[in-house]
């Protein structure tokens, strides 16, 4: 599919030292990270861990107070275009333009970025059944995610980052939204970083576990070999990163 | 990039637009009429007729008196601000809107840098002001164009809607709101915090700055040079002290008054319009810039 081609043998994300200040305080401090290219990886951890802040440095949304960030080999300077045209995004609560309609947001996908798929974006929403003319405000927050999914697939970036992209939503969307995000990642070979402190749900997604607290990194790695060393289960092991080991710090 | 603004400004430009077809229907309607009976008192005789002096006093008091009320006071008091109130209608959601509904991490997560967006956003949006501006104050100068010869266009209230300074209004209001948008990153504080300094330093600059934009010159009165009618000041001065339609009389001195000349409109238009559009440019240069560097 072409998909990595900016980045050779390079790792999808690699972090070293990312570090983000919000006045005194530390969002997220000293984060060293690799992602290889083609793994889903899970980023967990509490509300306020730092999360939001690693993914909009790793996106070019926010600018890092110190460390870096590569997307691909490629050093992510916040603000750039190279930057922001790596990385589809799906940010929390699926923000769109209530007053437009599918198709404008398809529109404005187009119009901002270069590598704009609209056969992908039009074939993606006839299968779910979201008619291309209604508007944003009439769909259902299932509806809604899977449009900014979409616009986040049809943006062709070789890295996809989910921002707790099923937290808002009913268990059925959430079926329905996992499965999606799993079938574009197995079809296209996509590297898919997804935040989300709902532990069951990773475990089918996730192949790679990052875990986060209190700003810094916990745990990271494969997730078989995670399991593996630490003889737990998935949601065992995430929990006891996320409280011991948050304490003992 | 230029269909993305024009979706997200369409209906603002509709209102803009209906605000326009308003003011069209009623400068039409009392426009015609004041034409008429312009021509009915044989206005335009009397004005060629006559140098210093205006011919038919009479006939001028009755054309005054009856659409003098309702070309001046609370009507057009009121509008005055009006340039104001579109400038921070259209300004303060531009930026405050995608910060409060969350839409920035869409728009700006897009492959075009926020800066850029939002430069777009503003040459657009800019442009559909000024374009909005000049229609405005082509109905309202059409529409005023009787009155305008018996009263001149220096005058306040009258200065203020028509040549360059209304569209400058406009701008100067737009761009405090966009910057105090981003500043608040809520609408409507911003039209709020914007609407208040634009309106103290329109105040400021009519009654303080405007009369000195250039030296004032002075008229000594002699025997008969004095003509005015009311003491010469204001409006209803037909024709002012200075005996010349158009002159901006601004005080009397011992022995005179001090004024401005009406061959100086054009010069006070575009120093007027030119300090607008440079805060304008300052307010929207400041809001490109903290985008550009800061965290939003």
């Amino acid at each position: 599919m072409g998909q990595h081609d900016s980045g050779g043998n390079a790792p999808a994300l690699r972090t070293e030292r990312l570090g983000r200040r919000y006045g005194r305080a530390w969002g997220l401090r000293d984060c060293t990270l690799e992602v290889p290219a083609g793994a889903v990886a899970g980023l967990v951890g509490p509300n306020g861990a730092g999360k939001t802040t690693l993914l909009e440095m790793i996106i070019g949304l926010l600018e890092p107070t110190e460390g870096h960030v590569a997307v691909f080999g490629e050093t992510s300077r916040a603000y750039h275009e190279a930057a922001l045209a790596r990385v589809g995004y799906v940010a929390q609560d699926h923000p769109l333009y209530r007053d437009f309609s599918v198709a404008d947001m398809f529109h404005l996908g187009r119009a901002m970025n270069p590598a704009w798929d609209q056969g992908l974006a039009q074939e993606r929403v006839d299968a779910l059944g979201i008619p291309l003319k209604r508007k944003v405000k009439q769909l259902s927050g299932g509806q809604r995610a899977q449009v900014s999914l979409t616009m986040a697939l049809a943006k062709r970036a070789p890295l996809l980052v989910l921002d707790e992209p099923v937290s808002s939503l009913d268990p059925v969307a959430r079926q329905e939204f996992t499965r999606e995000v799993m079938t574009a990642a197995a079809e296209t070979g996509l590297t898919v970083i997804i935040s989300s402190h709902v532990v069951p749900e990773l475990e089918r997604l996730c192949d790679w576990l990052i875990v986060l607290a209190h700003g810094h990194v916990q745990l990271a790695g494969p997730t078989d070999d995670l399991i593996a060393r630490h003889q737990m289960g998935f949601e065992e092991l995430v929990m006891s990163y996320l409280s011991e080991k948050a304490v003992t710090r | 990039m230029i269909w993305v603004s024009w979706r997200q400004h369409r209906s603002e430009a509709l209102g803009c637009l209906a605000v326009l077809v308003g003011l069209a229907v009623y400068a039409i309607m009392l426009g015609t009429s004041m034409r008429t009976a312009f021509g009915n008192d044989g206005l335009a005789g009397c004005l060629a007729g006559s140098k210093g002096a205006i011919g038919c006093p009479n006939a001028v008091m009755t054309f005054t008196n009856e659409f003098g009320s309702e070309v001046n006071i609370a009507f057009w008091s009121v509008a005055l601000i009006v340039p104001g109130l579109i400038g921070v209608l259209v300004g303060a959601p531009l930026i405050a809107r995608e910060l409060e509904y969350g839409t920035w991490r869409l728009a700006w997560s897009q492959s075009v840098p926020r800066a850029r967006w939002l430069a777009v956003e503003l040459a657009m949006v800019t442009g559909g002001l000024v374009v909005v501006g000049a229609a405005m104050t082509a109905v309202i100068t059409w529409y005023r164009a009787p009155m305008d010869q018996l009263t001149g266009h220096f005058q306040h209230n009258i200065y203020d809607f028509e040549g360059l300074v209304p569209t400058a209004y406009i701008l100067c209001a737009f761009g405090f709101a966009v910057l105090a948008g981003l500043l608040i990153r809520r609408s409507i504080p911003a039209m709020i915090a914007a609407f208040l300094p634009w309106l103290a330093i329109r105040l400021v600059i009519e009654f303080l700055f405007r009369p000195h934009f250039l030296a004032p010159l002075s008229l000594m009165c002699g025997a008969n040079n004095c003509s005015g009618n009311n003491g010469g000041y204001g409006i209803s001065a037909i024709p002012p002290a200075t005996g010349h339609i158009g002159d901006w009389v601004l005080s009397q001195t011992p022995h005179g008054f001090l004024y401005q000349p009406a061959s100086r409109f054009w010069a006070f238009q575009s120093i007027e319009a030119g300090i607008f559009v440079a805060l304008t440019a300052a307010a929207l240069g400041a809001a490109i810039w903290l985008l550009h560097r800061r965290a939003a």
